[in-house]
Formats: C-alpha cells, structure tokens, sequence
C-alpha cells in the first residue's frame, strides 16, 4: 500500500531513481574503471564527445574525467552516509540522554549542543580538518561535529514526551535499568523524527565535503567532485567542462538525496495517519 | 542648506580643465612619453623595504622607489648596468671592493645621496637585516668613504668579487642614512612609505585597493621617466588579472598573475601581448626534496629510479605548457656564467626504473608496491601542486605508492623544514644568478633547522661541502667557475635533490606599453624608460 503511495509522488520516485543511479556508478567504478582514477590516462584536456576512449575529455594532467566522477561519486556518497550516519548516531545518543536524564545533565548536554550550534559548522569543519590535517576518515569527523545538534534537538524534544508515556512508566516499576529503558524503550520510539532529518543531513555532507576539498582540505590521494571542481577553476575560461561536469553530478546528489528523503518522510507520516 | 555658488572664476577654472584635458592627450602623442600605466599586483607585502626584504613581491613595487648599486642587464659588462654606482672593481686579494658612485643624485626629499648612505646600508641594513645579505655580506667589515662618491667595502676573510657583482642588484638597495639613522631600523616608517632615489615616488597605499607612484622630476637619468604615474591595482585573484587586461582596465600583469592555460587564449586578444622574456634573472627551478633519512632514500639506486620515472618532457609540456625548460642540474641552463651541460642525466625510462629498484632490493610485493612514501608539493604555486599529482602517478608506475599530504604554506614550511616530517617534498628554489646565494644551501650540511629552503633532508657529503666551501674562498672568476660545474656535477651524480624543470614568469602587457622586457630583472627593475602609448 505504502509503496503504491510512494510511486504516486514523482518527485519521490526522480529522487529514488537518481540515487540508484548514483549508487550504481559508485558500486561500478571500480569495475568499469579499475586501477586509479587518478592516473595519466591519455592527452591532457581532450575536450568531451571528441575521443570516445575518454567520454567526458581529461583534465590537466590527462586524467579520465568519466573514471574521476565514477571514482568521485564513491567518495561523495561514502563521506555524506558516514557523516550522516555518525552526526545521527551522536545526536540521538546525547538528545536521548539529555531528554530522559533531565536535570543536571540535561542542562549540561544541552549547553554544549547550544556552544556546538554557536559555530557556523562549516567554520568548524574547516578549523578541525586544518589542524587534524585532510584524509577521508577526519573529513567524516568534522562533518559530523559540525552536524549532530541537529538530531541531538530533535531526539530530545521527542524523549520529553515520550518518557511520560504509561511503558516507561511501567519499565520503570517492573525495575529496569534507566539507561536499558532510554536505550531500549524510549530510543527506538524517538527515532521516526530523527530519521526524518538524514537526507537534508546527507545532502548537508555532501556539500560539506565538496566545499573541504574545494578549498584544498579534501583527502588528496582519492577523486572528489569538489577537488576536481577546484582544479578546473584554474582552466574555467578555456575548459570550463572540467568545474562543470562535477558541478552538475553534485547538483543532481543533493537534489536526489533530498527528494528521496521528503517521499519517504512524506509516506511515513501519511502512514502514521498525521498527514 | 549649504548654497552652490557659482562664481566666474571657478567656471573659468573648470573650463580650463576641461580644455587641458582634450588638450593633454595629443600632447602626450607626440612624446611618446608620459602617461600612467596601471598594473596589477597580486599581494601587498607588508614591509616595502627592499635593503631589508630582498623578495621579488617587494620589489615589483619599490625598486621603481629604492635602487641598487647596480641593475642586471642583457649587454653590458659582467651582465650589469650602472645604477647608483658608476663602476666598481675588487682587489686581488678578495679584502676590498671599491664602488665609484653617480653625482648629483638627489633623494625624493631633496637631500643629496653619498657614499655614507651606501656605508649605512651595507653596515647597518644589508649585512645585519636583509635575508640575502645576511650569507654575501657575512665577512663584510668595515665601509671606508675617502670621498662622498667613493665607497670601499672592507672583508674580514677574502670574498670572491664574482659573488658581491652577481649579487649587486638584488641585494644593494640603497636607503638613506638621514631617514634611518634615528630610531630603529625594523620599525622606521619608511618601510612602509619608502624613500629613496628611484625614477619614482613613493605617493600612497591604500590597503585592499591600490599603490600610487609618481614621477620624480629630479630623476638623474636624463629625460627619465617617461611615465608621470604607476598604479599598482590590488587584485589578489589570478582569473581576475586576465579579465582587467581584457576590460583595458590594466595595462600589464607581470609575474605570471594570468594563468598558464588562459595565455594561448589570451594571447589572441587583439591589443595584448605575452611577453617570456625580462625574467631571466629569477629562475624558479622545479626541485624533488629528498629525506635522506629515510633508508630506501638514502640508497644512491633508488633515487636514480625515481629521477628515471620522471618525464620532464611531460612536465614542461603539461604542466608548464611549454612555458619552462626541462633541467639537468642544479644550475639552469639560462644561466651566462655557471651552467654545464656536462652532468650525469636521468632519461625518462620507467624499466630501466624499476630494474633499479629491484637491485637495490626492494622487490614489488603482491599489490605491486614495493614501499610507501608521503610526498608534500608546496603549495605556493599551482604548478608545484600539479607536478605532485604527476610525481604520484610516475612513482605509482615504478611500484612505489606515493601518498599526498597537502599543506598551506605555513604548514608546509614547518613539515618540511623544520619537522622533517616528509619523505619527498616538491619545493619551487629560486636561481639568484650565483649558485653562493641560494643554491648551494640547497645540498650544504650543517644547517640548522627551520631554515627554510635549505637542506633539510639530511643529506651529508664531505666532498661537495669541500667544493662549496673552497668556492666561497675562490677569488678567481673562472677558478670559481671551474668549482661550481664541479658542483653541479656532483650533484647530479649524487642527486641530494632531483632537479626537474625551469621556469619563470611570463608578462602579459597591453601593446600600448613601451621598453618592456629590456633587462633580465625587468619587472623588479626601476622602469624609468618604461613608457605607454596614448
């Protein structure tokens, strides 16, 4: 029934399928382009359509632009999940502790969160991946210190509610450990709302990422879109198909990602009947 | 309200304005002379002082303001043409050097210039202050003046004289002593707002925006200089240089401020030249740095492998596109006096590489890596950044997997030179056109860390410290010589660093722009003949 409802949204189904695609580019690359992307595979700035042995032309150094946003789409969609997935993680866990422990500890968790949402975040990523120095795993980090207070709100204002609910109650009686009844009972309740933010977070890492290696802070050794946009800013006026390419590939993730993520949202609360 | 009166005399003075306004163009034809030339400066360096910063950034704008003892030059004995000094000779014994100085020379306030000013300058500004002539002038003793255009420098061990003449234009600018007697030379304000006796002066900066300087009608040089105005327009972004020469809103952009890629579009613009030449004189060289503490780099054979891996035809070809020259040594090969040919050279062969690699015992193992090394490019130029993208691929080729660490400057600086936390780094040195003034540091031991641009890859060989060492005590010029391409032999043979490519910067000038690119310093020289035409 559900899935019926789902396909009655077009814009639902465009997000779904353009992830598809994405993740199917991401899990190809190393098939249809083995070895290293980032290798000197012909002339250098071949334009695209010319050589059918590169698609999409090469970049400056001659390097396979098809292969670098095969490759690229595997970064960007690996760093947005882990990011999202970890700032998700963070958020619930400390909202969850926040909101159910109430008192001291709220009151402490929630000042950090509010110190945390004070820094312009991509401020914060940048200053961390700066000092932390630029490989795959610090950029998921940053990203996801700069985007967990987000959830952690969300994830506290929920277990408010739901901790004055007759189960806690009854858990609380029946002598269960608070944190298994935080963890156990209340967590998995407050979740539907969380959940809901992951694709504006997904979508939010992406760009996150893009901008780090734009601005030189992307790990070096593997292709990113926004390392590559930023090598074709040298070239823009001459082969402007280096910035735009990846440009496009990133425009397309995010509205992707976004779209997919309002269908499911959208669905879910028709499904609980809000809607 | 405030009321605009309009009085006869002021409409006679605006109409009269008005009138010179037309009138000055046709004039200014006529001469080929005059005008104002407006170019582009990508930084604004905080200290305007060339006695003390001896950097091509300072002297874009102040040697029009500050000048040397001496300019380099493309005819002209021993490469030079007479600036303050008029000539200049060194004793046979290495122990002096006399400087003839020009008469009548006055400073922009009106003082007249001496011999007192150059025993200033060298004593108490370039010897003790200036980053270059801290090492040339480090014997100096004693400045005698027997008259007010005589100055004898005194040395306290024998100096070859080749060195100080080589070294004349970038490390002689003179200051006035009167200025900077009083108070503390680091801190004057005409370091800011410099004085000196240059065909122009020194007017205003304003920050983020735009330096000013203008004519100095008591220049010594006759009928110099033409121009009445420089502007030096403030646009830190590289594409923004290209864009203003195409607007006609700037007349030049010098060191290479419009990219490499945009100048085959560029130079198709009707009204605008590429110009390659007037950099002669400050030859970047494209440099592998190497950590010879670390074991498979200190073994000779590996080295030789990863200087086989690299296509410097490649290199000048892609990266440069064409605009440098593939290098064989330390030495460039533009250089007049000191550059061989005759050196150990390492073709491109990726088999012969890896041969190389499998004797000196480092077998490919079962991913076909044989060891992993952390490559840092500095990130100074886009080109540096580049060719360590490229040096990855080439070391991937021979088996050796090549990790980038990307840095800002600040950062690169304190991982390579003072940290030593890198196993290859790629530095951009510059040539000063004596291998005594930034080069041979470059293999030299003993230098203390955090000197940047140095050895700092603790490299050790007795030998080449004998030759740069017994050059610093040669006085003969072709002695000297002879040790020097003994040098770049050595080097390349040893290969302490592996020297890739050349290059200097390319200017891009309006066809309006007169005299440009007469001298191989030509954009850090006075430009007093420089003229735009109307």
């Amino acid at each position: 029934m559900s899935l019926r409802r789902f396909t009655r949204t077009p814009e639902a189904v465009a997000g779904v399928v353009v992830l598809a695609l994405l993740a199917i580019m991401a899990l190809a690359a190393p098939f249809l382009f083995p070895g290293d992307p980032q290798s000197i595979a012909g002339p250098a700035l071949v334009r695209p359509f010319q050589d059918w042995a590169f698609p999409l032309g090469t970049d400056r150094l001659g390097r396979d632009v098809l292969a670098e946003l095969f490759h690229g789409a595997r970064t960007s969609l690996a760093v947005g999940l882990a990011a999202a997935a970890a700032s998700l993680a963070i958020g619930t866990i400390v909202g969850t502790l926040a909101g159910f422990a109430g008192g001291i500890v709220d009151e402490i968790l929630m000042r950090i969160t509010d110190a945390f949402q004070t820094v312009p975040g991509f401020l914060l990523a940048l200053a961390f991946v700066s000092v932390v120095g630029p490989s795959l795993g610090v950029v998921v980090i940053a990203i996801a210190l700069s985007a967990w207070t987000g959830p952690a709100r969300v994830a506290r204002a929920e277990v408010l509610s739901i901790r004055e609910r007759d189960y806690v109650a009854s858990a609380r009686v029946a002598g269960m450990h608070p944190l298994a009844i935080a963890f156990r009972e209340v967590m998995p309740n407050a979740l539907p709302p969380v959940l809901a933010l992951s694709s504006v977070m997904v979508a939010g890492a992406i760009l996150t990422e893009a901008a780090l290696s734009f601005l030189g802070l992307g790990d070096p050794n593997r292709v990113t879109w926004g390392g590559m946009i930023a090598e074709g800013r040298a070239v823009l006026r001459t082969a402007p198909f280096l910035s735009i390419a990846p440009g496009v590939m990133l425009v397309f993730t995010v509205l992707g990602v976004y779209l997919a993520g309002e269908g499911i949202v959208e669905n879910s609360a028709v499904k609980r009947g809000l809607a | 309200m405030p009321q605009f009166i309009l009085s006869r005399r002021t409409l006679m003075t605006a109409s009269a304005a008005l009138l010179a306004s037309t009138a000055l163009p046709s004039i200014a034809r006529a001469q080929a002379s005059g005008g104002r030339l407006v170019v582009a400066a990508d930084s604004e360096p905080p200290n305007l002082n060339p006695a003390i910063v001896a950097s091509n950034g300072v002297f874009f704008v102040a040697s029009k303001v500050v000048e040397p003892l001496a300019e380099a030059a493309y005819d002209g004995k021993d490469g030079l043409a007479p600036r303050l000094a008029v000539s200049w000779e060194g004793a046979a014994d290495g122990l002096s050097a006399t400087f003839k100085l020009r008469e009548g020379v006055k400073w922009h306030d009106g003082k007249p210039f001496t011999s007192a000013d150059v025993a200033f300058s060298a004593l108490q500004v370039w010897k003790p202050l200036q980053n270059l002539g801290r090492t040339i002038f480090k014997d100096l003793v004693a400045v005698d003046t027997p008259d007010e255009l005589t100055a004898v420098f005194k040395f306290g061990k024998p100096t070859p004289f080749q060195l100080i003449r080589n070294a004349l234009p970038v490390v002689t600018s003179v200051v006035p002593k009167h200025i900077y007697e009083t108070g503390k030379i680091e801190d004057n304000p005409a370091n800011i707002a410099p004085i000196g006796t240059g065909p122009f002066k020194f007017a205003e900066h304003k920050a983020g925006q735009y330096y000013r300087l203008t004519k100095n009608e008591d220049y010594w040089g006759e009928n110099q200089p033409l121009l009445d105005e420089i502007i030096y327009q403030v646009l830190p972004d590289r594409a923004a240089a290209a864009s203003a020469l195409e607007a006609e809103e700037i007349h030049l952009a010098a060191f290479s401020a419009v990219p490499l890629a945009d100048l085959d579009r560029i130079s198709k613009v009707p009204g605008l030249q590429v110009v390659t030449k007037g950099y002669e004189g400050l030859t970047y060289q494209l440099v592998v740095e190497i950590n010879h503490r670390r074991k498979e780099l200190a073994d000779l054979k590996v080295r030789q492998a990863i200087a086989h891996a690299i296509d410097k035809d490649f290199v000048v070809k892609t990266v440069f596109l064409g605009y440098a020259a593939a290098a064989t040594g330390p030495v460039p090969k533009n250089d007049p006096q000191f550059y061989t040919p005759d050196v150990e050279t390492y073709p491109f062969d990726v088999a012969k590489a890896n041969a190389l690699l499998d004797e000196a015992g480092y077998a490919k193992g079962a991913d076909g890596k044989r060891f992993t090394l952390k490559l840092l490019p500095a990130p100074y130029f886009n080109e540096t950044k580049q060719f360590g993208d490229y040096l990855r691929q080439a070391l991937a080729a021979i088996g050796i997997d090549a990790q980038l660490v990307n840095n800002d400057s600040a950062a690169h600086q304190k991982a390579v030179y003072t940290e030593h936390a890198f196993d290859l780094a790629v530095g951009p040195p510059v040539f000063r056109g004596d291998p005594a003034i930034s080069t041979t540091i470059l293999v030299q031991s003993g230098i203390p860390d955090g000197v940047p641009f140095s050895n700092q890859g603790g490299y050790k060989n007795e030998e080449l410290d004998a030759i740069i060492e017994k050059a610093s005590e040669t006085l003969d010029a072709s002695a000297r010589t002879e040790l020097y391409k003994e040098f770049q032999k050595k080097v390349a043979a040893d290969l302490p660093l592996i020297n890739v490519a050349e290059w200097s910067f390319i200017s891009v000038a309006r066809d309006s722009v007169k005299n440009i690119a007469n001298n191989p310093r030509w954009a850090v020289s006075n430009w007093a003949d420089t003229a735009v035409e109307v």
